[in-house]
């Protein structure tokens, strides 16, 4: 059971990291910066849309305000890089804690509540943050935190400028996919498997010796973790951060790349973060009513396709290989 | 996937090919054209698209024809700083404007800085911008905060001297600081301040805070509040009988072309102060205004007239260098002087700030009627750009 | 004590009457929300946009030179149908799968924003006026209160008392709260469920339409206008109990209340995250809120 279901995801996943480095070689031949970094904005809220999946598709909670982790990290790291010290790892470990903190007491405060209720604190919770900090002079209010420092990343052997478009693309993208792993084979643990069974019908869970209530507070917190790394990578490529990051549109698109995906699957958010991203990026330039298009694509893919992108792909690649076999 | 590969084709082929000089002029334009200010976006849309058909007409700007790029900001940063980033890098525009929110145009500056472009604002009016995070390459050819104060104050204290103020914003940055920057400019003419309150940002219902009004009896009532909250706010105080004996002034911002038409009567004796209304006595604005009135059946307000000026801003700036490299062209624009509709406007070379003369406006059977005026150089304010 | 009176009269009087009439209007709202989840199990993401059209609605038939009266005829009328086809063509096709609650949540989530983005289409971004019916203000114990707003407390509860005798003292009433209890048991007993729950998703959109109209001239209409009552209206549903009209009643009473007032000690801003903080605790707390669901109590 497990090599049908675990092969197609694992194909599905090197597919996109061959293409991702293609593209990354085609940009830096061709001298580019605005496409490897809407590529790389788009990986990055592929980490979010992982966030989100691992409590939707995995969990069975939908959480209509992830984008207070996300935007929480990229907070902490723009503070952290600007008035604390340029380096990256140091931004990443001061996120790391915030959001475990924050995450703790959100997921405490969320747990007890089922289905939709959970739903709707999440939502709550991220509203009420993001008017906090539209609202402090210290987080730069509405205007946010500006003149973040192009930081270079030290890796031991070598460092990565930030500034270079390839070069972060690079970083984010191997980021992203040692998160896209280590989630996938967090969910393939006894540990997934509870969060599956929760999913699936949560008051046999007990009788079969989890503390699902314990389960779903380790989830949200991954998933608060998981959202705010990826958050912490915004200020290090675009130089600023903006109280945009927490807002409720920021949680409804990382839904929608969830959905477009496919959910439950992981792989399908890193693809269903590019597809939204491209879309966006193209029907924007071309018509001011892209809202409309995107919403209704949305729709359809509900209706029609509540598999996403990936749930469609993965059975097909799997009877492929079965066929084979 | 395949979107990509095309996208990095694309890009290939862009920077591949070398560019040669002729060819149009691009103008990229990031302003909100969904979201709760597209309103103002298509003022600025109209103004440009205004400004670069009349600039085509006699010529283009160094005999090259000017065209304009349009991307949706959703007046959000996030998304005003990658678009941005698309029109620099792949539509290679030589000038970028058109951001609306203060978050938005500052970081854009920063985008405008990284790819070595000039850029403007029309509409922002945090002072901040150039202010403290003044950029070397971000125009401002608009009026700012304390500039919209100064003449309001100056009109206040002629009409009611030492009067009682209330002050009623919404709480964010913007409205925050419009009203502690009138505030002070007030109090130094004698004024007394009543009271203070802060309602959230599309705030539906302000009759809570009318009993502290009612009890703090003020002859003026101070605003910053906009768009639609500006149309609550006005029709709530008429419909609890507040405005009467109730001077009611605000920012510019507060009461425009596009809210008006809501409000009805609800705003008929509004005073701001603003560098520009239609009712401009000159053969310029005349002739602007009738222009954009056939062009687009809706009469122009300060974002439109703005957003026109500041492609002539470029075209001058651009002549006087004659070129449209970065640098010549920076310095050029520093200590400029150009016409506009308004008049001749000065571009501060020490803050790339738009010296321009600020006029106290007041709504008068629906129409904005100068009712005093303060010379550009007593309104603008000093110089607190310590950048460049 | 004339103090306490003074304070009566001209502090709080007026912060409980406004209270009143900002609530009448909130529950007026969250009626229509309540008792699209209690039956259907759906949570309606897009009533604020029901809302809004009925707003738009009225704006369009005023501008036709029709009655104001007869708007607040004919829009829940309009609305109604435009729900029910939703129901028909949208909602029913995710109904029967497993992940019923999400899967619903996320259309009318994608139907909220297509709406947004049409109504910016058809109106125009800026905001549009409908004249009040009602002009002036009266005076009522020495507070003054517009008479628009008194007429809005008086039709509200009229309406509030219409769908409650609906509900509960009719036999389509009966059919949906049985409905509500046990989908099966009720259509094997002949209730015709699935026109049942696209009248009942109709009449819940109706009700927000209608809340819309008797709002227009208070609150003005705009695209994201939406927006404005959601959370709100989510807090008095969650508060009074999924499904419940009394708890919905009561807790649109209470919650507007207690933003009434606590707006004169704290800042207004506060008024918002209060309501939510309240909201949370009933969900850790009494998930059931103050009066239970639909059909149950």
């Amino acid at each position: 059971m497990d090599d049908l279901e675990t092969r197609p995801q694992r194909i599905l996943a090197a597919a996109f990291l061959v293409f991702a480095l293609a593209f990354a070689a085609f940009g830096a031949m061709a001298g580019d910066t605005f496409f490897l970094r809407l590529a790389t904005e788009a990986l990055i809220l592929a980490g979010l849309a992982m966030a989100v999946d691992v409590l939707l598709g995995y969990t069975g909670l939908l959480s209509l305000g992830h984008a207070l982790f996300f935007g929480l990290g990229a907070y902490v790291s723009a503070l952290a890089l600007k008035h604390w010290a340029p380096s990256f790892w140091g931004a990443l470990g001061a996120t790391l804690a915030a959001a475990t903190l924050l995450g703790s007491v959100a997921g405490f405060i969320s747990i007890r509540a089922r289905g939709v209720y959970f739903a709707l604190i999440t939502f709550g919770l991220a509203q009420v943050v993001y008017k906090a900090v539209y609202n402090t002079r210290e987080l730069g209010g509405s205007d946010g935190i500006l003149g973040i420092p192009e930081i270079q990343i030290n890796f031991g052997l070598f460092t990565a400028p930030a500034a270079s478009p390839a070069g972060f693309f690079l970083v984010v993208l191997a980021f992203v996919m040692l998160m896209y792993l280590a989630l996938a084979y967090l969910m393939r643990t006894p540990f997934g498997r509870a969060l599956l069974a929760i999913r699936t019908n949560e008051p046999r869970v007990p009788f079969l010796g989890y503390d699902s209530s314990r389960a779903k507070l380790i989830a949200f917190i991954i998933a608060a973790d998981a959202a705010a790394l990826a958050g912490a990578l915004y200020p290090m490529l675009r130089g600023f951060v903006s109280p945009d990051l927490l807002a409720f549109q920021a949680s409804g698109n990382a839904l929608i790349m969830v959905i477009l995906g496919g959910v439950g699957t992981l792989v399908g958010s890193l693809y269903g973060a590019v597809i939204l991203t491209a879309l966006k990026s193209v029907l924007g330039t071309w018509t001011e009513h892209h809202l409309i298009l995107i919403g209704a694509l949305f729709v359809v893919s509900v209706i029609f396709l509540p598999k996403g992108f990936a749930g469609y792909v993965l059975p097909r690649i799997g009877r492929f290989l079965g066929r084979r076999a | 996937m395949k979107q990509t590969l095309i996208a990095a084709a694309v890009a290939f082929a862009f920077t591949g090919a070398a560019q040669p000089q002729p060819g149009p002029i691009k103008i990229g334009v990031v302003t909100p054209l969904t979201g709760t200010y597209a309103g103002i976006g298509q003022q600025v849309k109209w103004g440009i698209d205004l400004a670069i058909k009349e600039i085509n007409d006699k010529g283009g700007i160094l005999g090259r024809k000017v065209e304009a790029l349009y991307e949706d900001e959703e007046a959000n940063p996030t998304v005003a700083v990658q678009k941005a980033e698309k029109l620099f890098q792949v539509s290679k525009v030589d000038f970028l404007t058109g951001t609306v929110n203060s978050g938005s145009t500052l970081a854009v500056s920063q985008v405008a800085e990284r790819n070595q472009r000039l850029a403007a604002t029309t509409v922002s009016f945090s002072d901040a911008i150039t202010g403290a995070q003044c950029s070397p390459n971000m125009f401002r050819v608009n009026a700012r905060a304390g500039m919209q104060s100064a003449a309001l104050v100056e009109w206040m204290v002629k009409e009611k001297p030492n009067p009682t103020v209330f002050y009623l914003g919404p709480d964010y940055e913007m409205g925050r600081s419009t009203v502690s920057a009138f505030k002070s400019a007030a109090e130094k003419r004698g004024a007394k301040s009543v009271g203070e309150v802060f309602a959230p940002l599309d705030n539906k219902d302000y009759s809570p805070f009318f009993g502290q009004i009612r009890s703090a009896k003020p002859q003026v009532l101070y605003t910053s509040v906009a768009g639609n909250d500006t149309v609550r706010f006005m029709s709530q105080l008429v419909e609890y009988g507040l405005t009467k004996n109730l001077q009611i002034v605000g920012a510019a911002g507060t009461v425009t072309a596009q809210n008006l038409g809501a409000m009805g009567n609800a705003a008929e004796g509004y005073v701001t102060g603003a560098a520009y209304t239609p009712e401009l006595d000159s053969p310029a604005n005349k002739a602007f205004v009738s222009a954009f009135k056939a062009a687009w059946k809706t009469e122009p307000d300060l974002y439109g007239v703005d957003s026109y000026g500041v492609v002539y801003f470029y075209k001058a700036a651009a002549e006087k260098a004659k070129t449209t490299d970065t640098d010549k062209v920076r310095a050029a624009a520093r200590g400029l002087d150009w016409d506009t509709p308004q008049g001749k406007k000065h571009m501060r070379a020490g803050d790339h700030q738009a010296v321009q003369d600020m006029y106290a406006v007041k709504v008068t059977s629906g129409k904005f009627k100068i009712v005093a005026k303060v010379p550009g150089t007593a309104a603008v304010g000093p110089d607190t750009c310590d950048k460049f | 004590m004339t103090d306490l009176a003074e304070a009566l009269q001209f502090v709080y009087g007026p912060q409980v009457l406004n209270g009143l009439a900002i609530g009448v209007a909130v529950i007026l709202m969250a009626l229509g929300l309540t008792i699209i989840f209690g039956l259907l199990d759906v949570i309606n993401m897009a009533h604020g946009e029901c809302y809004a059209l009925g707003a738009y609605l009225a704006v369009s038939l005023v501008a036709a030179g029709v009655n104001f009266w007869l708007c607040l005829l004919l829009v829940p009328v309009i609305a109604a149908a435009v729900g029910y086809f939703a129901e028909r063509l949208l909602i029913q096709r995710v109904f029967h799968s497993r992940d019923r609650h999400v899967l619903t949540l996320l259309l009318t989530f994608g139907i909220a924003i297509i709406a947004e983005d049409v109504f910016k289409l058809i109106y125009g971004p800026n905001p549009h006026k409908v004249e009040s019916p009602i002009q002036g203000a009266s005076e009522l114990l020495g507070i003054m209160l517009p008479n628009y707003r008194l007429f809005l407390i008086g039709a509200g509860t009229a309406i509030i008392v219409a769908v409650w005798l609906v509900v509960y003292r009719t036999s389509l009433g009966a059919m949906v709260r049985a409905a509500a209890f046990d989908k099966h048991m009720a259509a094997s007993l002949g209730v015709p469920v699935q026109r049942v729950c696209a009248t009942t998703f109709a009449f819940g959109v109706a009700l927000a339409a209608l809340s819309g109209v008797l709002l227009a001239p208070v609150y003005s209409v705009f695209p994201t206008m939406g927006k404005d009552f959601i959370l709100l209206a989510f807090s008095v549903v969650i508060v009074g109990g999924m499904g419940s009209i009394k708890g919905a009643v009561l807790a649109g009473l209470v919650l507007t209340q207690i933003q009434s007032i606590s707006s004169l000690y704290v800042s207004p801003v506060w008024s918002d995250p209060l309501v939510f903080g309240i909201m949370v605790l009933f969900l850790m707390v009494r998930p059931e809120g103050l009066a239970g669901r639909l059909g149950h109590g």
